[in-house]
Parts: C-alpha cells; structure tokens; sequence
C-alpha cells in the first residue's frame, strides 16, 4: 500500500500538465468541431441545429467526391514516386562510396525545409513566364506550357514537390533499416554463391519492409492532413483539381468562413486519421516497439 | 575469365550507383539554387525570357531589402522566439511525462499512453476551426500566448512518446542502484535519467524545433497582427501581394531556410536518430 503512495503525487506533477493540455488544446476542440458540425452557422456565429446536413452536403455532392478522389490520388501517387526513390537512393547511399556523408547531406535537405519554402522554389523554378524549366519545355517541344493552368499538370505538379520534400524520409528510414541487418546474412548468402540481384530480393527487401511500411502508413496520413503545400503552390486550384479534402477544409473555414461545413470537413478527417492511426499501432505492434 | 566479368560488373554497379546519386543531388539541389541565384539578380535579370543562369553581377540588393526595408526581421524575432519558447516547454513537459510512463507504477498506464499517441496523430487542420472559436471567446485570440499553448500542446504528445522510448530503452540498473541507495522515484529522475538522456532530449528537441519554424497553418491562423507574424506567413503574403517580386521573395526564403539547413549539418546524428525513434512529421 505505502509502496503505491510513493509513486501518486510524483505521477500527478510529471503527468497532469501534459494530460491537461492535451485535454483542453486537442479533446475538447474536437468535440468542438463535432458539435459545430451539427449547426448552421453565419461566420463565427453558431445558429440552429441542423444535424447531420453538412455532412450529407458533402457526400452528396460532386465536389465532395471530387475532393475524396483528390486526396487518394495525391497521397497514392505522391507514395508511388517517394516509396521507391526514396528506398534507390536509401540503398545507394548505404553502399561504401566516396563523399558518402556529403551526399547523404544535400539529398536530406530537402525534409528540413518547410512546405511554405518548397511550394515556392517549385511555384518559381516552373513559372510559365520567367522559369527555366518552361525554357527547356519550350526548345525540345518548340510548344509553351504553364504549370498552374491545366488541371493535370497542377495535379502532377503538388504530387512533384510534395515528392521532393518528402523522400528524404524514406531514405532515412532506409539508411536506419539497413544498419540493423546483419552483416553475416551477406556474407552467408555470398558463401552460397547467391547473385547481387538475389541477395537483394530475398535478404535486403524482405528485411526492410517492416520498417518501410510502418513509414508508409505515417507518411499516407501525413500527404493526407496537407495543406499548406497545396495553399501555397496552387490554392486548390485550377477549378479544384489540386483541392484534397484537406485544402477545402482549411478553405471553407479561413477562406470562406463557412465554420459549420468546415467543421464537418475537419471531423471527417479526423475519423480518417482515427482509422490509420489505426494501422499506424497495428504496425508498430507487429514490430514489438 | 569470371574474374574479368565481375570486376567488369561491379564496375558497372559502382558506376551507375554515382549517376543516380548524382542525378538526385541535381534535382534536390536544383530549386534550391535557382532561388539562391534569383536572389542575387539585379532586377532587369530576373523578369526576363529566356531565364539567365548565373547572376551578372551578383548583389545583394534584395537581401539588404529584405533584412533592412521590411519587417522580415519582426517576423525572424518572432519565430525564433516561438520557436525557443515551444521547443523548451514541451521538453520540460514531455520528459516528465515520458519518464513518468517509463518507470512510475502507475494505474491504466497503457490506456494513457493510447490516448497520447492519438491526440499526437490528432491533424492540426482538424483542430483549428474550433481553436480559432475558443480563442475568440477567451479574448485569447491575435495573443503570442495561444499560439505557444497550441505549439505546446501540439509537439507535447510526440515527444512524450518519442522520450517514452529513450526512458524505456536506459539501463535501469543505475536507476535500482540509485533507488536502493536512498533516492526517491523524483530525484532518480533529476539526479540520474535526466542527465544520461541528454541525447534523446537533444534530438526530440530539434525535431519540433525544426517543426514549429516550418509551421504555417497555425500561424496563419491565430494571428493577424504585423507584429506577431512569423516568417512562414511572411513568405507567404510575399506571393498575395499585387506582382510578386521574385528577387525579394527568393532572399527572404534563403534567409529562412539558413538556420535549419546549419542546425541540420551540425546535428545531423542526433537529428536522424530521432526521426528514427518514432518521430512523425505533422
């Protein structure tokens, strides 16, 4: 009994602070949003209950479907070019090379650097008037093209710099994962006179998976909840064709002020994120972290 | 003969290993240079086509703009300071916390360390329609205060969990000597773990530090005043302005990336390790 005492004030101080932050800051706010959800509302003001219309207006809708079609494309494509380049130069950079560390800096730069910061250096690099790269386009195609103006280019655009800002991660992951396995697997597989091709596919790409996958989850959220990427580099446009549910949540409450949709958008992905968190702990669980 | 084929094969392998890693140092560094040489053009060399590559000659006009003629300073202050303040309070708050979880007895232990990593993987873009009501209400708004406790309060989870590991993970035969010797659960804390942990301490630390310079939603969102602006929303109202000027906003965004990219080389050990710890981006 004393033994338990011991340990309840010191739990309290080193816990409660932490615990009642969260509550106020992150509980509460949500059944906030979710409350806010259920009303109509004049910009701040929240007026009659109207239960769940928002919702229904949301996926009733063509845009609606169009913003959930948005956010799977942006996360699955962003993943299609980050998974694999990011595991290649993981894999690369592992290798005994010169000026191993000096390349290992520059291509991690990139992940320190903000979404504001990224969305402008591609928003300049692939301007139509003054960019280098219209410049290029324009001497092997002898055609002009603008970035921003068609709805695929804008699409392929967002997925390209969210690709650039966030492969580093993979590679990290890779570099991370690659330490761990031992080297004796190698030298046994050499012994049995297994090929370079081999060793790679049954020994390296087996042993990364678990770790790759577990980043694979976080990084779907992470493309999922982003905003400022999106905002910044094309607003959501041309004709929402780069706005992901996320965008058009952050719009429709700070652009529109229409709080009581927005709300709705920001429970909808919260529950989305509930989910994948969901297979987020499953992973890590798999994993005996 | 087999011999002859396989050097000749590693050859190959170690060729090609050096052009893709140079091809993606080309593309990660690319952007990046173009807005460093965009900042040192005249002005008569930025708005034209076809694009010049190097700046003839290179000046430092926009920087002096920037950091002279304009408030990009105010907002350097700002986020620097935001930044210090955030990152030092959720270590404070995190550590005992992540320690608590690690070796206090403690009743639904697990169901608390559940809850924290749920409101860690809780999206800032989903909380900030209610934030910005409450902090109108409590007049709280436009405040340096609310975006502190919302960095706070924001980072606070992660770090919990990604010092819950580095506590887990040290020996804790010092810490049962220390108890056996008299200590009690606290002072083990302060005395033993808090000083062995500075790694792990130092790594969570930079991760949000990095996290909270980057932020823009939350700055964007919780404040209107000139004088509480960060540099992210800086950068940001450079581009809503009628014709951008390329050659300033590009010097403003080198000026911003600087502290992270030298905070990055120096730490670049710590940094990865904890990323690798568990550390999420959010």
């Amino acid at each position: 009994m004393k033994k338990n005492n011991e340990f309840l004030m010191p739990s309290v101080l080193f816990l409660g602070p932490t615990l009642l932050l969260v509550t106020l800051f992150i509980l509460i706010p949500i059944v906030i949003a979710f409350r806010t959800s259920l009303h109509s509302t004049t910009y701040a003001n929240i007026d009659a209950f109207i239960g769940f219309d928002h919702y229904k207006s949301i996926l009733g809708s063509a845009d609606g479907w169009m913003n959930i079609f948005n956010s799977i494309t942006y996360v699955l494509f962003s993943l299609m070019i980050v998974v694999p380049l990011g595991i290649l130069v993981g894999i690369l950079l592992n290798r005994k090379i010169m000026a191993r560390t000096l390349f290992r800096t520059i291509l991690i730069i990139p992940w320190v650097l903000s979404q504001t910061v990224t969305a402008l250096l591609w928003k300049w690099v692939l301007n139509s008037s003054f960019g280098p790269i219209a410049l290029w386009w324009q001497q092997l195609t002898g055609s002009t093209i603008d970035f921003f103006n068609s709805e695929i280019a804008a699409r392929a655009t967002v997925i390209f710099a969210n690709a650039w800002n966030t492969y580093p991660i993979i590679v990290i992951i890779t570099l991370a994962a690659l330490q761990i396995i031992p080297e004796e697997l190698y030298e046994a597989a050499k012994v049995d006179g297994a090929s370079r091709r081999r060793t790679f596919w049954h020994i390296t790409l087996p042993l990364l998976i678990p770790a790759i996958s577990t980043i694979v989850i976080m990084q779907s959220i992470e493309y999922f909840n982003m905003v400022t990427l999106i905002y910044v580099l094309t607003a959501g446009g041309p004709f929402d064709a780069t706005t992901t549910l996320s965008v058009r949540a952050f719009r429709t409450g700070f652009d529109f002020w229409h709080i009581g949709l927005g709300s709705a958008f920001s429970f909808i992905i919260f529950m989305v994120n509930i989910v994948f968190s969901g297979f987020y702990i499953k992973a890590l669980k798999g994993k005996n972290v | 003969m087999r011999k002859n084929r396989s050097l000749d094969r590693s050859c190959a392998v170690e060729a090609s290993t050096y052009t893709i890693l140079i091809i993606a140092v080309v593309f990660t560094s690319f952007p990046i240079l173009w807005g460093l040489a965009t900042s040192l053009k005249p002005l008569d060399q930025i708005n034209v086509f076809p694009p010049t590559i190097f700046p003839k000659p290179a000046l430092f006009d926009s920087y002096i703009k920037v950091l002279f003629r304009s408030n990009f300073r105010v907002y350097l202050f700002n986020s620097i300071f935001m930044t210090a303040f955030t990152v030092l309070a959720s270590t404070v708050l995190a550590s005992h916390a992540g320690y608590a979880l690690a070796r206090f007895k403690i009743p639904h232990r697990k169901n608390i360390m559940f809850v924290l990593l749920m409101m860690g993987m809780v999206p800032i873009v989903a909380l900030l329609i209610p934030l910005y009501l409450l902090s109108v209400q409590t007049g709280l708004y436009n405040t340096r205060l609310v975006i502190l406790l919302i960095y706070v309060s924001w980072r606070t989870p992660i770090m919990t969990w990604i010092l819950y590991g580095f506590f887990t993970q040290a020996p804790i035969e010092i810490e049962e000597a220390a108890r056996i010797d008299g200590c009690t659960p606290v002072a083990t804390f302060y005395k033993i773990m808090l000083p062995i942990s500075q790694p792990g301490l130092v790594s969570s630390a930079l991760l949000s530090a990095v996290f909270v310079w980057n932020d823009f939603l939350i700055a964007f969102t919780f404040t209107t005043k000139e004088e509480l602006r960060m540099v992210s929303v800086g950068l940001y109202n450079y581009i809503t302005q009628y014709g951008i000027i390329w050659g300033e906003l590009m010097a403003a965004a080198i000026v911003s990336i600087i502290p992270v990219i030298v905070l990055f080389i120096f730490t670049q050990r710590k940094f990865v390790s904890g990323l690798a710890a568990g550390a999420v981006k959010g």
